[in-house]
């Protein structure tokens, strides 16, 4: 058992979760998705890109990009939840409903990290 | 450059990692604490307000409580991120910082630039492996012929000093393993440019492993080697290298030369030494070394291959070691350093003729050297220098002839690379009769008034002489003769003395020799005096006028002249 295997496995895996849990609920509905949420998957996800900084392998180089489309998606939804809520305006539902598909996307890209760490995984094993 | 990113990306994920985190749990911590607005209301920050205040607060630059003044547990709050974002941002720098201190970074970071401009050269290069004495004295004759070279060595002391020097062309230097066969293909080994690779390092079988090297890497590029060992020779011989240059051989030859054949010897010592001549003598140069009693002192490498060299002749030669058991020496060798005065008169010094100091200390040479002096003051002596910088003293020392290692190693690889013609007429010329020999020494000295003469070669080809090969193609004849000495230059310009053609050479072609192409020809001249055949090369005007006789300064009527007079293409059969 490699412990910075485990330590990357936990957080890409934390990060997919996150991102899914922020994503689900009523597409358009404030009240299903909580800031906190967003503000953890975009940072668990910031920690998975670093970690994946500097490995030279087919891989590592296919999740860092799927991590920093993560992040490029997250990172849009963030700004975006930052301009409709300045100066105490509230939340419209189209703003909400874009935010969210935008946490969509990141959670395919999340998705596809995971595959791959599940990929690489059974390729050790043989 | 990917070596360089990644290493940065490498050695940063740690403190980026605790950068991140810190703002994360100092953010957090700003939307989750309860504070005040205005009117006492509770309120909680947002994530862009926590996230802009975290961020000036982070890096310094201002503080402010917005937007409204924080309450006692903010404060509590930020002075904790304060101190936090504070250890988080020096230990990035920090780390930053250490990277490029980083042994490793910096061998990535010069091995880029050495890469990068390995990629820019556009020009014939050599790769030098080892910059010692040699290779710093091959180094400048190559750069003085606005040749380019890349060095390989790994002792950064030697290579540092180069970047003083104000060389004509910079030589690009790598720090690294020369063994490595990898440094050998980033040296460019590989390039089109590469004219080859010269192996001078100390260590024998260093060279043979570089030589092993490159013709594993690249078959085609040539390469010379520095041997001072038979053995390593012969066996870099056996996978082709191209030269192998041994010191001690080739001078004890040049001494043998020098008592048999003094003639032919002081044409060699023209043609070969014309980077840096040797320190030799006049009246011994004149006249050759005389025969006689000769003393031997160091039978080491160096003692033995003149030993050799001078066995079958009728000089009586006399050994001294301080352990001629151990060097195997002859029969009759006298036990002693040859430093004091006892062991050269038992030597019998007082009738010698000649002593080679031999041995591989400069300081016990001069002391051989001095010793004999004062023995014996018409002793004719031959010193050994394994140290450049101690020339000097056996210079002063009135040395008669100084054998300098490395100066005999560079002189012999710049004729081989830059004058493959000079190389192979010091080859042939061994074949010359002595009254052949006597009657060019004659000549040369006619030509150049007693100094050395320099040599010159003349490739008939499209590239290198356009005007000459454009006239002999269209079947016009020129001799040799015409070359080196036209009607209208009555006295003798240049003297021919090899000719290469189709493979053969001729040793002091017969001027009346008809030019034909592709032909090779080598003559040599005084120095910096341009010959006719300098000017024909590229001139066609020039050829047109001195050759086939249009002399028309206006362009109408030469250009019918030449219509008139063309001569007829003799190559038909060449599609």
């Amino acid at each position: 058992m490699n412990f910075e295997k485990v330590v990357f496995a936990f957080f890409i895996i934390l990060a997919m979760s996150l991102n899914f849990g922020f994503f689900i609920g009523e597409i358009a509905e404030p009240a299903h998705h909580h800031p906190y949420e967003l503000f953890a998957a975009l940072v668990v996800s910031l920690i998975c890109t670093i970690m994946k900084f500097g490995d030279r392998t087919q891989f590592g180089s296919t999740v860092l990009a799927s991590s920093l489309v993560v992040d490029g998606l997250l990172i849009a939804a963030a700004i975006s939840w930052a301009l409709a809520t300045t100066g105490g305006q509230t939340m419209s539902p189209m703003t909400m409903a874009s935010i969210t598909s935008l946490a969509g996307g990141a959670l395919i890209a999340n998705i596809i990290s995971v595959i791959l760490l599940i990929i690489e995984t059974s390729q050790v094993r043989k | 450059m990917s070596d360089i990113f990644f290493l940065v990306l490498r050695r940063m994920r740690v403190p980026l990692i605790f950068l991140i985190s810190v703002y994360a749990v100092s953010t957090l911590g700003m939307t989750l604490i309860p504070g005040q607005d205005a009117d006492g209301n509770v309120w909680h920050m947002d994530f862009f307000h926590a996230f802009y205040f975290v961020s000036f607060m982070g890096t310094t630059i201002g503080f402010g409580e917005i937007p409204y003044p924080f309450t006692d547990a903010q404060r509590a709050w930020v002075l904790a991120c304060i101190y936090t974002s504070v250890i988080a941002w020096l230990y990035g720098i920090g780390s930053l910082l250490r990277l490029a201190q980083d042994e490793t970074f910096q061998t990535a970071v010069s091995e880029r630039q050495f890469r990068v401009s390995i990629r820019r050269i556009d020009q014939p290069f050599y790769i030098i492996c080892g910059y010692g004495e040699t290779g710093e004295l091959i180094t400048r004759g190559l750069a003085e012929m606005g040749m380019q070279t890349v060095l390989i060595d790994q002792n950064p002391e030697r290579t540092n000093s180069l970047e003083l020097e104000n060389l004509l062309v910079a030589p690009i230097v790598l720090k690294a393993d020369i063994t490595e066969p990898k440094n050998l293909s980033s040296a460019g080994i590989n390039s089109p440019f590469c004219r080859g690779v010269i192996a001078v390092t100390q260590n024998d079988h260093t060279n043979l492993k570089v030589a092993v090297a490159s013709k594993l890497v690249n078959n085609g590029v040539p390469v010379i080697c520095r041997s001072e060992i038979q053995d390593e020779a012969d066996n870099m011989a056996s996978f082709g290298t191209n030269a192998i240059v041994n010191p001690y051989l080739t001078f004890a030859k040049r001494l043998r030369l020098l008592t048999q054949n003094p003639a032919l010897h002081r044409i060699q010592n023209w043609f070969i030494n014309q980077s840096s001549a040797e320190h030799i003598d006049h009246k011994i140069a004149q006249d050759g070394l005389p025969s006689g009693h000769w003393i031997i002192c160091g039978y080491g490498r160096f003692g033995r291959a003149v030993y050799e060299a001078l066995a079958e002749s009728d000089i009586k030669l006399t050994v001294v070691d301080a352990d001629p058991i151990a060097q195997m020496a002859p029969q009759g060798t006298i036990v002693g350093r040859g430093t004091e005065a006892k062991t050269l008169r038992e030597a019998n010094i007082e009738d010698a003729t000649v002593i080679v100091a031999a041995s591989n200390d400069d300081a016990n040479n001069l002391s051989i050297l001095i010793t004999a002096k004062q023995l014996n003051k018409d002793i004719v002596t031959i010193g050994r220098v394994s140290h450049e910088t101690d020339n000097v003293l056996f210079e002063h020392a009135r040395c008669d002839y100084i054998f300098r290692r490395s100066q005999v190693i560079a002189n012999q690889v710049l004729t081989i690379i830059s004058r493959p013609l000079v190389a192979r007429f010091i080859q042939y010329s061994t074949t010359l009769s002595p009254k052949a020999t006597n009657d060019l020494i004659q000549r040369i000295s006619n030509l150049t008034h007693h100094r050395a003469p320099s040599t010159w070669r003349l490739v008939i080809s499209a590239e290198r002489a356009p005007a000459l090969f454009n006239h002999v193609d269209r079947g016009g004849k020129i001799t040799i003769a015409q070359l080196c000495e036209h009607p209208r230059f009555t006295n003798e310009l240049a003297i021919p003395l090899l000719l290469l053609r189709g493979g053969m050479s001729h040793l002091l072609p017969d001027p009346e020799t008809q030019i034909q192409l592709d032909d090779e020809l080598l003559v040599c001249g005084r120095q910096h005096k341009t010959i006719l055949a300098h000017r024909l090369r590229d001139n066609h005007e020039l050829v047109d006028t001195l050759i086939n006789g249009n002399a028309h300064v206006i362009p109408l009527i030469r250009w019918l002249y030449r219509r008139k007079h063309r001569p007829a293409r003799v190559r038909t059969d060449n599609p």
